[in-house]
């Protein structure tokens, strides 16, 4: 190999553009950022949700998730608990597969919601769930961009456009950056049925959790009102065995101890 | 191979040229962001925790209503107290006694102040014991409940066939909103058994009989102390319920109950269509009476209605096959406004001529207590066994949190009869001052013509205020 072919071939391999014959799909980023955000085996977090109001925080939401991939869809699964505000405490949301249900303590019964349905502040029931997005969507790669993170931070990214492949997931269109080489996901801009943004989310705060390097906090802002911005923050997520009964919506009631 | 390093070294400048323009302006939004936590520091605490197996709130609430005067029939009981004020501490907890072994309690103590009632007196002073029983866990999934049990079925808002053990179960109304009434309502006395398994939930539940049927209760006589499991336990009660997932997204349930002696089935069915609507579906059915028949023979039963009186409007000639229906749907608008429509069907429940002849009857027996007090004993029965008086209605609710300004969540619903078009209306704010302090009001208001299924009611309109506060 003649010296001018070799350095070139460094170069390009330097800046992640070696593998030339087979270059990572957008599917497999969408994938690999997944696997970022969600662990392989069954887990639980506190998640923290605040909600800032020109830049206060104002409203806050404590609420716990458990989580955990279906064997066969390779969905995850999610349950999450409120555990504040007082008045909330108790109340659960499930996500079994594509049926989200709502229980209430206070009148003990389960009511079917749709994922728009809101949780608190900007957050809907589905940003605080730990989905797959590579099973949802059907992703294609817009071009490489080199972008701020939520740190103002300068990252190298996949742009990449998701669209809903199944009439049910969360949200129609999602504009996404993956940070390459890491696949660390970094931004998404999510649009409503119409094509009207409603969101702009930002990962940050990357640290070693559970085996690998995930972020700790979501930031959601309102592409609508300009003073409102939620976070939710990961805390204490840890491994836990989860048996596949608790995602049955009569397993609910049953929760309140656990 | 020059031209491939050629080739290379061009693609190189063309992608990082491309890369280049691809650089971003600085986005505004980030400018938003709050500033993240030092690493170890937790997010802003803005109180103190909650635990999620423990529920305790204190609630003051005032109601001032309005009667409607110039009822062809009007109840023979008068129209009611005007006014009430009602102080409750509310309480739901789950104990732990072993691993295995769980203690949950439901219970309201309230103070009450009203017109007709005087003070002090007993009436003044009430405790609601809705729940209180142990669940033993025989291995993960497999339970058995022993002791005063709400249990609950149904996927509909509005009205819920398929929830058998609601019959007298409502002992105090504060609010007419269907999700309110299924919150303080009794227990029945049983044994219960579930298995949850992954991909199926199979429950039994046996109520035994404890007491002979009671009389309805009135708003004004109304024990301090006694659980009334005689409005729960008149009746030995089966049910076996099945949930199956068959599908993702889909798993029906049926059920099958039991009640002196008459069985009805039921099915509940959900599906979700896109991201906003869902629709869902919930039927029972089985031999029974119409409610004319069945009501006279609760009165007859209980000594209300003397076995020798006539009796003054004619039913439909006893049991057979009939249906009970809710069919509805929810949709959130991008704005997170939820909007629930229902129709439901009640077969037992009064047709179009059932209501002309109730007032036609009641007219024409104007002078004859006996006359109205059969009459409305057929609408206060329904009322107390949690079914629709008319065959057909339909049903609207409406839920914005956040609305218009933060912290304020409106509700609302409309229950219209098809039949005649009357109904009643309910909105409600409730602004959540803090994390533990809830301010709320209401105004119901029931509208139609004076010879209508609504309209004829002594309640005109009402209006409650409350606080209540999270502990």
């Amino acid at each position: 190999m003649k010296p001018i072919v070799f350095a070139a071939l460094l170069i390009t391999g330097t800046l992640g553009l070696a593998p030339l014959a087979r270059a990572e799909t957008a599917a497999e980023i969408v994938a690999a950022a997944d696997k970022v955000r969600n662990p392989s085996r069954p887990f639980r977090s506190t998640d923290t949700l605040t909600e800032y109001v020109s830049g206060q925080p104002k409203n806050q939401n404590v609420v716990v998730v458990l989580a955990k991939e279906d064997p066969v869809t390779h969905q995850f699964r999610n349950l999450i608990r409120f555990a504040q505000p007082a008045r909330d405490a108790g109340k659960m949301v499930l996500l079994d597969n594509r049926a989200f249900w709502f229980y209430d303590p206070a009148s003990q019964a389960s009511v079917r919601i749709s994922p728009q349905q809101r949780l608190t502040g900007q957050a809907s029931v589905a940003d605080v769930l730990n989905i797959n997005l590579a099973l949802d969507f059907t992703a294609a790669t817009i071009g490489q961009e080199t972008i701020q993170d939520a740190d103002h931070k300068e990252r190298v990214c996949d742009h990449l456009d998701l669209k809903a492949s199944n009439p049910l997931a969360s949200y129609s269109h999602i504009e996404y950056w993956v940070e390459r080489g890491t696949h660390y996901p970094i931004k998404g801009k999510f649009y409503s049925d119409s094509g009207r943004l409603l969101k702009i989310l930002y990962f940050r705060g990357f640290h070693e959790v559970l085996g690998q390097i995930r972020p700790a906090e979501a930031v959601l802002i309102d592409a609508v009102s300009s003073t409102l911005v939620t976070t939710v923050a990961y805390g204490d997520m840890t491994f836990q065995d989860i048996p596949d009964a608790w995602f049955q919506r009569d397993y609910l009631p049953r929760l309140q101890a656990k | 191979m020059r031209r491939l390093a050629t080739c290379v070294a061009a693609a190189l400048m063309a992608v990082t040229a491309t890369a280049a323009r691809a650089q971003s302006a600085p986005d505004q939004d980030l400018d938003r962001i709050p500033p993240a936590p030092a690493p170890g520091e937790p997010a802003p605490d803005l109180g103190p925790a909650s635990n999620p197996a423990r529920n305790i709130y204190l609630e003051d609430a005032v109601t001032d209503g309005g009667a409607r005067g110039g009822l062809p029939v009007p109840p023979p009981s008068g129209p009611g107290s005007s006014w009430q004020a009602l102080l409750f501490l509310d309480a739901r907890a789950t104990t732990p006694l072993t691993p295995q072994l769980n203690f949950i309690l439901g219970a309201r103590a309230n103070l009450r102040l009203q017109e007709d009632i005087a003070f002090p007196d007993h009436e003044n002073v009430r405790l609601d014991v809705r729940e209180a029983y142990l669940s033993w866990q025989l291995q993960d999934g497999i339970f058995v409940d022993a002791g005063r049990i709400n249990l609950k079925s149904g996927v509909a808002l509005g009205y819920n066939p398929t929830d058998f053990f609601k019959t007298r179960a409502v002992v105090q109304v504060l609010s007419s909103d269907p999700s309110v009434l299924r919150e303080d309502r009794l227990g029945a006395a049983m044994i219960r058994t579930q298995a949850v398994l992954a991909n199926i939930a199979v429950t039994l539940a046996y109520a035994p009989r404890l007491y002979d049927p009671t009389p309805i209760y009135s708003d004004v006589e109304l024990p301090s102390l006694n659980p009334m499991l005689d409005r729960t336990n008149a009746a030995e009660r089966f049910l076996v319920k099945a949930s199956v997932k068959v599908a993702d997204d889909f798993s029906p349930e049926v059920l099958a109950y039991s009640e002196g002696g008459r069985v009805r089935f039921g099915l509940n069915l959900t599906e979700s269509v896109g991201r906003s609507i869902v629709l869902y579906g919930e039927w029972a059915g089985g031999r029974e009476p119409d409610v004319i028949s069945a009501a006279l023979a609760y009165g007859r039963l209980t000594g209300t209605i003397p076995l020798a009186a006539p009796q003054v409007l004619s039913d439909d000639g006893g049991d057979r096959f009939r249906n009970d229906l809710s069919l509805g749907a929810s949709y959130t608008t991008a704005s997170k406004i939820v909007f629930n429509l229902e129709y439901h069907l009640h077969e037992a429940g009064f047709s179009p001529n059932d209501w002309r002849r109730w007032f036609a009857t009641g007219e024409a027996g104007r002078g004859n207590p006996g006359v109205a007090a059969q009459l409305w004993y057929i609408r206060s029965y329904a009322a107390d066994q949690q079914e629709p008086l008319s065959r057909q209605t339909a049903f609207l609710r409406v839920d914005r949190q956040d609305a218009f300004v933060r912290n304020l969540e409106l509700s609302g619903f409309v229950s219209a009869d098809l039949q005649d078009g009357s109904g009643a209306a309910q909105v409600e704010a409730d602004d959540y001052l803090s994390d533990r302090i809830t301010l709320g009001a209401l105004i119901f208001t029931t509208f139609g013509d004076r010879r209508s299924d609504f309209g004829s009611t002594p309640a005109a309109t009402s209006m409650l205020v409350k606080v209540a506060r999270y502990f």
